[in-house]
């Protein structure tokens, strides 16, 4: 045949053409030249001389189809309000659709050539260009699309309220479990109305939306409320949590399986509206009990049902705060006797490690659950039982790290004192008055270094690079000096012992000797009571004179002031049946060398020729009675006077050959820990006034809230200042004229350079 | 010998000698460190001079850089020479 237009008769040629689009629409066989023959009459209609047929072959077309939708639709009508209906109409859609995607085939010709020229440009679509040619003549579409519109047109609507009500008797009878029709018939149905519209640009599911799921939602709705009613008075909170859990599963799987993938979230959201938000108010009120009995298993199930809430979680996370701080409390109120410092913390660590398994495990590690624990922890950490009182827990935290670090005989393993350590770590950040536990820390610390007294020096070690990681290089800086004092010491006294051997023999000590020389500023320690005159012992005297003189030679310009309360000595008694090495102190060192050629000597001579107060003597000489190295002339009980006798005790015996007096200043003043707070109180005010001066300094003009902003920001790492205690600082400043008041306004300050 | 001593291990504090408690400089105390430092000790060590004056060694070092001409002490003014 040739492509050339020619005339055709039309009548014929349609009439030819219907049959074929009768069948085609009816799913018939069509054979092949009969299809081609076809295919070509519509190009011969679309070329056609002397005017192209296109326009009326459109309308006769679409006149067709109209018929055939209205002559189904008959059809499918006739089965009434019954599932038949569902069927017969997902029978008559299945057909034609399939016949229409045919049938756009069989158009190609007129939807290519003559329909998409006179179309819209996608663009003129969107920007609505010529939106008046819509009214003025109806625009062509392609087949395909016609026969879908037709559809929707003369099939969907008319039926639109039977099939829908049909549809949600159907999904309800699924919720029971019954089927009325088979699921791909509702499937079916439900997929049509998408269908139909999807070729368009925009607006797809509208159809969709308004006349299926807005009436399906509602219905679900309703479904659902009146399901939470019946629960609520059939079963208690915890059958009721499982009940709606597995409804909203239910729904959410039915929601995958019947509807537009566009309805599931809508559904679930639907669900969770009338079966958890309604009754938000109860469960909250349950959900306090379950927290107060921690039922893990009622808040594992309630905590997804109020997670999608807003603010559903809030009341939760509030009561969990309460409720842990109030159990915290409990734990580490009764505290009392030796080791409450363990008690404290290890207590302190039950209550956390077994609320983060609590949240880990039932809120899925929920940041609002982790802060609420932060919250409690820091509450009980930083608890004072008074107003006035000092918080316990620097103290107690140092004195715990202390037990562990110190050298003792039912010493743990050292990795599980690593471990003890890094643990109480966790405390360690919940404590505000950080500065308090370093100063606590820190003297303790000290003691153990100079005393060899700690266990390891890897496990100190490790303690201060934890807490520098906790705190900051500032924090731990003085710790580590004493650290590298003391391997400086190490090394200084390897040289000085080397250096007395090359010299010549009469350099040479006779004893033991060495020395700990420390950074006057980085050590907690306080001066010797009384630093002047104390008479060191003859035989001591020439070593300190030699190390003191190897020491301004290594380092010129620098004064050695000896802390005689901390050395001590290693004494070999030869005057007992058996000889015994007792390590003491160097004042007590010195007065046990004062028997060499006496038995008894009072105690006014022994202050004087040592050179120390009568109260120093006494104190020393104390330890040294209370152990029966020595006896005193006077009672039992009363305390050493100036003219008490001191004699040795030739009749002392001890099981061990090698033992420590324990001197006065080892063991822990009540004293100590008060004098520790005070000084805190002074380093922080000290703190305070550096951080205003400068503040200022970079400022020059600052308000008075805004300085005290900046200053609470600056001193949040370590402690919480007071208001009032920075308002005294500021008070000092203007009074040692680093800062004033400026004459305009009353609460402004300006820097005075 | 009743008593003998075996071994003894003494505990001292170091601080520097200086003839003033403050650094003429910058006015800290010496046992503070300088002004552009952190850590006083080691890492901020004093120098004395010739004329007998002490200085944080920052401070006197950044001193003797600012003067253009001759290198003087800027307590007393004679010629700055570090004490051997």
């Amino acid at each position: 045949m040739s492509l050339k237009p020619k005339r055709v008769d039309f009548n014929q040629t349609w009439h030819e053409l219907q049959e074929t689009v009768k069948g085609v629409i009816t799913l018939a066989n069509i054979p092949r030249a009969i299809w081609n023959d076809r295919f070509s009459d519509v190009y011969s209609l679309c070329v056609a001389y002397p005017e192209p047929l296109a326009d009326r072959l459109y309308d006769e077309t679409k006149r067709f189809l109209v018929n055939h939708v209205d002559h189904l639709l008959v059809q499918v009508d006739s089965y009434n309000d019954n599932s038949d209906l569902l069927t017969a109409y997902h029978r008559a859609w299945t057909e034609y659709s399939q016949g229409i995607y045919y049938l756009h085939s069989l158009y190609l010709y007129l939807n290519q050539q003559h329909i998409k020229k006179q179309k819209l440009s996608e663009a003129e679509l969107i920007y609505g260009a010529s939106s008046n040619r819509d009214e003025e003549c109806q625009e062509q579409m392609e087949i395909g699309e016609l026969g879908l519109d037709i559809w929707k047109k003369k099939m969907i609507i008319p039926l639109r309220e039977k099939l829908v009500s049909l549809l949600l008797v159907c999904i309800d009878a699924d919720r029971d479990s019954k089927l009325l029709a088979p699921i791909d018939v509702i499937c079916g149905v439900i997929q049509s109305f998408v269908r139909v519209e999807e070729y368009k640009m925009k607006g797809q599911l509208n159809l969709y939306q308004e006349a299926f799921e807005e009436p399906f939602l509602k219905a679900s709705k309703e479904f659902y409320m009146a399901e939470a009613l019946s629960l609520l008075q059939q079963l208690d909170v915890t059958r009721y949590m499982e009940k709606v859990t597995w409804r909203l599963n239910q729904e959410e799987a039915r929601a995958h399986k019947f509807l537009h993938k566009s309805s599931v979230p809508k559904v679930r959201a639907c669900c969770e509206e009338k079966m958890v938000d309604a009754q938000a108010d109860w469960l909250h009120a349950e959900a306090e009990i379950m927290i107060k009995n921690e039922s893990k298993r009622d808040l594992a199930l309630l905590y997804p049902l109020l997670r999608p809430l807003p603010g559903g979680l809030d009341p939760l996370v509030q009561k969990l705060t309460q409720h842990i701080t109030q159990q915290g409390l409990q734990a580490i109120g009764p505290l009392q006797g030796e080791n409450v410092y363990t008690q404290f913390v290890e207590s302190m660590l039950n209550v956390h490690s077994k609320y983060s398994e609590l949240i880990r495990d039932v809120f899925k590690g929920d940041q609002s659950f982790v802060g609420a624990l932060d919250k409690a922890c820091s509450a009980i950490v930083n608890y004072r039982p008074a107003p006035k009182q000092p918080v316990r827990a620097p103290e107690l935290l140092a004195k715990y790290c202390d037990s562990l670090l110190k050298k003792s005989p039912k010493a743990a393993s050292e990795s599980e004192i690593e471990d003890k350590l890094r643990r109480s770590i966790t405390v360690f950040k919940y404590v505000d008055d950080k500065d308090v536990f370093q100063k606590f820390y820190s003297r303790m610390l000290a003691k153990r270094l100079i005393h060899q007294q700690s266990q390891s020096m890897d496990a100190e070690e490790m303690m201060i690079d934890d807490l520098k990681r906790a705190c900051g290089y500032e924090f731990t800086n003085k710790l580590h000096r004493m650290f590298t004092d003391m391997s400086v010491s190490a090394d200084l006294n390897a040289k000085f012992t080397a250096t007395l051997r090359e010299g010549d023999g009469e350099n040479q000590l006779g004893t033991g000797f060495g020395v700990k020389v420390l950074q006057a500023g980085a050590w907690p320690l306080a001066l010797p009571p009384s630093p002047g005159p104390f008479h060191v012992p003859q035989q001591l005297e020439k070593s300190i004179q030699a190390f003191e003189t190897f020491y301004h030679m290594q380092f010129s310009g620098r004064k050695l002031t000896w802390l005689h309360h901390l050395s001590q000595g290693e004494l070999k008694f030869n005057y007992l049946k058996k000889s015994y090495l007792v390590t003491v102190q160097t004042y007590q060192m010195a007065l046990l060398l004062l028997f060499e050629h006496c038995d008894a000597i009072p105690c006014r001579e022994a202050a004087a020729s040592l050179r120390l107060s009568h109260d120093q003597l006494i104190k020393h000489a104390a330890s040294l009675v209370d152990c029966k190295i020595l006896n005193k002339s006077t009672e039992e009980s009363s305390e050493l006077e100036e003219d008490t006798i001191l004699t040795l005790n030739f009749d002392y015996s001890n099981k061990r050959t090698k033992f420590r007096v324990t001197g006065v200043l080892q063991r822990d003043a009540p004293q100590d820990a008060e004098a520790t707070h005070r000084s805190v109180d002074e380093d922080r005010k000290m703190f305070l006034q550096a951080a205003i001066v400068r503040i200022m300094k970079s400022r020059k003009l600052l308000r008075h809230n805004q300085l005290i902003q900046e200053v609470l920001s600056q001193s949040k790492v370590t402690f919480a200042p007071s208001i009032g205690m920075i308002k005294k600082c500021i008070e000092t400043l203007i009074d040692k004229q680093y800062i004033e008041r400026t004459a305009n306004s009353a609460d402004e300050y300006s820097y005075i350079a | 010998m009743k008593v003998t001593i075996k071994s003894w291990t003494g505990v001292a504090t170091w601080r520097w000698i200086a003839n003033d408690d403050n650094c003429g400089i910058c006015r800290m105390p010496f046992d503070a460190s300088c002004p552009d430092c952190k850590i006083p000790g080691d890492d901020c060590p004093l120098v004395w001079g010739q004329c007998s004056h002490c200085f944080h060694i920052h401070c006197i070092m950044k001193w003797l850089h600012s003067q253009q001409t001759s290198h003087i002490c800027p307590m007393c003014r004679q010629e700055w020479k570090f004490k051997e």
